[in-house]
């Protein structure tokens, strides 16, 4: 250990230690303190524990943006010596993704999380007034928790947490660390993991976790509302953050999906994988407690559905970080993290938050606001209570199947998720989905308390006529047939619901401004599902494949899909209408693309449409990634990606060049065919036609000067091959007495062609054709997928955040006024 | 009865439905010699054996690819997939694979690999650290 290593950047790494520190302490201080406050506010006029923990939450705010600049500067300086910089960061990275290899791993989402959360109590410190003092023990006693995720120390032969300026040396082992000058073997990092070397994966994080941060604020409410026994004046500012929350966890979802969809190559924008899922949880949940919270406020019913779904929102956060971060999901999921030690520290924090809910709400018990009358049937209260309950319900699926591994661990029991388990999903979310839809349409037509019952059964036939009506035309424009029933009904239930939140954002222009926030998120959400049911369901893989040459007959009979197809460069194929040709491929930065181009003629054979489709490889140390070029229709999407090629491995071969290698290169052919030809003849060969147009008797050679004596003689050669025409000229020489032949090679079209002999006696010439095999060409496979109407997703999307905008501005305003 | 005690119990219903019909899809993680015994699609997990072939030949057909694992008690088992074959497969640690049997063959409709990962991966061996300085 006495080792004095050279070249050690160690003083950014002990500064940003210290402000690991600081921050834990600040939000300790202020959270002890902030409790004390709330606890002596009755008591005495002394301010000094409210100032303490002011203090050190402000403490605490400052240290964490320490950490992030010396963070920064070790991804920023590339020092290596550091783990976090090497094992997610390379030289070759532009700074843009070193932003991203800041949260790429776990303890810059850690940071990242604890960044917004200070932010949010700097915010509330300002803003909550009287709430300042409850709701903020609650937000430094989640900062301090957070904290210790990142501390890193050792106490007691444990690690608590795990630090992000942990140095190389000290995270792995290796004879390599006995060199004092271990840092000059190491040169670059690990780089970044190529998928996520995405614009997206820039803006996705730190939007998903100012989401899941967010979700503590009404919860920090909600419990203070319990503990101070201010048991309804908590809806109202907690109204406001969670509908912010919702709106932004919903965003960071969706952009993740976008993100899946344009840059991973699994085919969709969701796949219901357990990480996906999880982050699902408490935004469901949020959305059904900010309902109950409205149901809550307008009539004071459900007072305890509304705080136990807000509560349960935060702890599902945590469940779902703990779900994405243990190691837990390691056979179900493709992207979530492995253990970092912090499998038990992480259930700690969940017990934490769920023993605080327990324990307010048991305490309280008695003195809750529960009423003993029973709604009316007929008020929209009393419906909106029950939509909401679904969408818990809908929620609670999803964790029963999401959460297979922990019950496993649970109960010791062997149990794997469904096989089929998107179809499982599929199936039961859209049952889910029909209901649900079914009561954001239905509550439109009831009045807050009260509603005529005749009026109302009335005007929701009407709709659900419209509604039914709309989907048989949707259902043939847009070719539906391949859809199950099922989907069938949530299209027409979604739609009803776009159309009875239509009427009331129709009337809200009218005047009654208030609830056009709500009316325009139901029809974002409608718009959402109508988009991704049509698109997942009849999404097609248009490069379906059925000449499997070896092994078709064995498969034709499972009708198994078969994917992919085989391009050769410059070899086009059919597909779907289109002639798909492979161009080749070109390196931009740390980007391999492939050049796709996609033509389509009309009847007449006429160009009616050409793009060309990019799909990238990226290589990096730790494999290939391949991600898919998608081109955008109002209508459809047509997405397309390489699955696999062989251009990585066959590097072309004028690198080799040489003409002792000849003999070699000659290997990389098959066997070669002579042929005699004279000028006008048509040698036919696998991929086409050579036609020999004439003779050029002043052929030249760069470098060879020609003498008098000399002879040089150019065979003009037409290959005609896929509709394409290359010229080539081999040429044969006699240069003093000896006689030389330039072969001439056509990387394009896998060809070399020769000029073996002279035949002066017959006019004719010997040409060699040396063909590329097939498995020498390059080639790539390529998968294509049609999705259509997906733009109904994303517009969905955005509108529906659009109506939590105007939600939120109105909430706000009712803040102000009270 | 109160209206809100019957929507409590029909609420309680729906989430012991969910949990029967969860629990009645679930499928089992099983070894090759319960795939024979079976005829309903399961998963299957094992190491892939690195010693025999794996093949894959995108010209001969792009969609059919084969290998060889060995499940939990050893027995190995040969393993057609209809697709392309999954980047960095040979780097796989363990696979977890979703399909039946057809013979003597298991046809896999899924595979779900896990990759050697960047944290437990905690030595740093000179073999790794000396292709870096060639790299300068």
């Amino acid at each position: 250990m006495d080792i004095a290593f050279k070249n050690e950047h160690l003083f950014v790494g002990d500064l940003g230690r210290l402000f690991v520190a600081l921050a834990f302490g600040g939000a300790l201080i202020s959270f002890i303190s902030y409790f004390f406050a709330t606890r002596e506010e009755s008591l005495n006029k002394d301010t000094s524990w409210h100032k303490l923990a002011r203090v050190g939450f402000w403490l605490n705010s400052l240290a964490i943006v320490g950490m992030g600049v010396c963070l920064f500067m070790i991804l920023y300086n590339h020092y290596f010596e550091y783990h976090y910089a090497w094992s997610y960061t390379s030289r070759s990275l532009p700074v843009y993704y070193l932003i991203s290899g800041f949260w790429n791993g776990q303890e810059g989402g850690f940071l990242l999380w604890m960044f917004w959360q200070a932010v949010l109590g700097n915010i509330l410190i300002r803003k909550a007034g009287s709430w300042e003092k409850p709701v903020m023990t609650v937000i430094a006693l989640s900062q301090a928790i957070l904290g210790t995720m990142v501390l890193g120390i050792d106490i007691f032969g444990a690690r608590i947490g795990s630090s992000p300026f942990l140095l190389l040396r000290n995270a792995m082992e290796g004879p390599i660390f006995q060199n004092p000058d271990y840092l000059s073997f190491i040169k670059d990092g690990r780089g970044m993991n190529p998928t996520l070397q995405n614009y997206w994966m820039v803006i996705h994080p730190p939007t998903l976790f100012l989401g899941f941060a967010s979700v503590v604020v009404p919860f920090a409410y909600a419990i203070a509302g319990l503990w101070q026994k201010r048991y309804k004046d908590w809806v109202k500012p907690a109204l406001s953050y969670g509908l912010f929350s919702a709106m932004i966890l919903g965003t960071g979802i969706i952009m993740g999906a976008f993100w899946a969809y344009e840059s991973l190559n699994f085919g969709g924008f969701w796949a219901w994988d357990p990480v996906e899922n999880a982050s699902v949880f408490p935004w469901l949940t949020l959305v059904a407690a900010l309902h109950v919270m409205i149901v809550f406020k307008n009539t004071g019913h459900s007072y305890f559905t509304a705080t136990f779904l807000v509560l349960i929102s935060f702890v599902l956060v945590w469940y779902s970080s703990f779900l994405a971060r243990s190691g837990i999901l390691g056979e179900s999921s493709v992207h979530s993290f492995t253990d970092l030690g912090m499998f038990w520290h992480l259930v700690l924090a969940i017990i934490i938050f769920l023993v605080l809910s327990i324990y307010f709400l048991v305490v309280r018990w008695k003195e809750l606001p529960i009423t003993q009358k029973d709604e009316d049937t007929y008020s929209r209260e009393f419906w909106m209570f029950v939509g909401a309950v679904f969408l818990a319900l809908a929620c609670f699926h999803l964790i029963v199947v999401t959460s297979f591994p922990v019950w496993n661990k649970m109960f010791g029991t062997e149990l794997a998720p469904p096989t089929n388990v998107v179809k499982h999903y599929n199936i039961i979310q859209a049952c889910f989905a029909v209901v649900i839809m079914f009561f954001t349409g239905l509550t439109q037509f009831l009045k807050y308390k009260k509603t005529d019952s005749k009026v109302f059964v009335i005007t929701n036939f009407v709709y659900l006529g419209f509604a039914g009506l709309l989907t048989v035309l949707i259902f043939f424009v847009a070719g539906l047939s391949k859809l199950q029933y099922l989907y069938l009904v949530v299209i027409f239930t979604s739609l009803y619901s776009i159309m009875a939140n239509g009427k009331i954002l129709a009337e809200a222009l009218k005047g009654k401004f208030k609830l056009a926030g709500s009316a325009v998120a139901h029809i974002g959400f409608g718009l959402m599902l109508v988009g991704a049911v049509i698109a997942a369901g009849t999404s097609k893989v248009v490069s379906e494949n059925n000449t499997g040459e070896q092994y078709s007959a064995e498969f034709a009979k499972e009708e198994n899909p078969r994917e992919n197809v085989l391009l050769y460069r410059n070899e086009p194929i059919e597909m779907n209408g289109y002639s798909v040709t492979f161009l080749g491929d070109t390196i931009e930065g740390a980007q391999h693309l492939f050049n796709i181009a996609y033509e389509r003629k009309d009847k007449d054979g006429k160009l009616v449409e050409n793009f060309v489709l990019r799909p990238n490889v990226i290589q990096s140390q730790d494999g290939m990634s391949s991600s898919p070029d998608t081109k955008h229709y109002l209508t459809y999407d047509l997405y397309t990606h390489v699955t696999m090629t062989n251009v990585l491995q066959n590097k072309p071969e004028e690198e080799k060049g040489g003409h002792d290698e000849q003999q070699d290169d000659d290997k990389n052919y098959d066997a070669p065919m002579t042929h005699e030809v004279g000028v006008g003849d048509t040698i036919r060969y696998r991929d086409g036609v050579i036609v020999f147009k004439g003779v050029n008797k002043q052929a030249k050679l760069q470098n060879i000067p020609l003498t008098d004596k000399d002879v040089a003689v150019g065979a003009q050669l037409e290959v005609i091959t896929h509709g394409r025409t290359i010229n080539a000229e081999p040429i044969y020489m006699i240069k003093n007495g000896s006689a030389f032949d330039f072969p001439k090679k056509l990387e394009d079209a896998g060809l070399k062609l020769r000029i073996s002999k002279i035949l002066p006696e017959k006019q004719k010439f010997e040409i060699t054709v040396y063909q590329q095999p097939e498995s020498k060409k390059q080639f790539i496979v390529l998968k294509a997928i049609q999705f259509p109407y997906i733009n109904f997703l994303w517009a969905g999307v955005v509108i529906m955040v659009i109506g939590f905008l105007m939600s939120i501005f109105r909430r706000n305003k009712e803040l102000k006024t009270t | 009865m109160k209206k809100s005690s019957i929507f409590g119990i029909i609420i309680i219903a729906i989430a012991i439905a969910v949990v029967i019909s969860t629990y009645s899809n679930s499928s089992t993680y099983g070894t090759f010699t319960e795939a024979t015994e079976t005829q309903a699609e399961l998963h299957v997990v094992g190491q892939l054996n690195k010693g025999k072939e794996l093949y894959y030949d995108a010209t001969k057909d792009a969609n059919y690819f084969s290998f060889f694992m060995k499940d939990k008690d050893g027995k190995e088992c040969k393993v057609i997939f209809t697709g392309t074959k999954p980047q960095d497969f040979e780097r796989s640690e363990q696979l977890v694979l979703t399909g039946k049997m057809q013979g003597n063959e298991f046809h896999a409709s899924k595979i779900l690999m896990k990759c050697p990962s960047k944290y437990n991966d905690n030595k740093l061996n000179v073999a790794e650290a000396t292709p870096k300085t060639a790299n300068l």
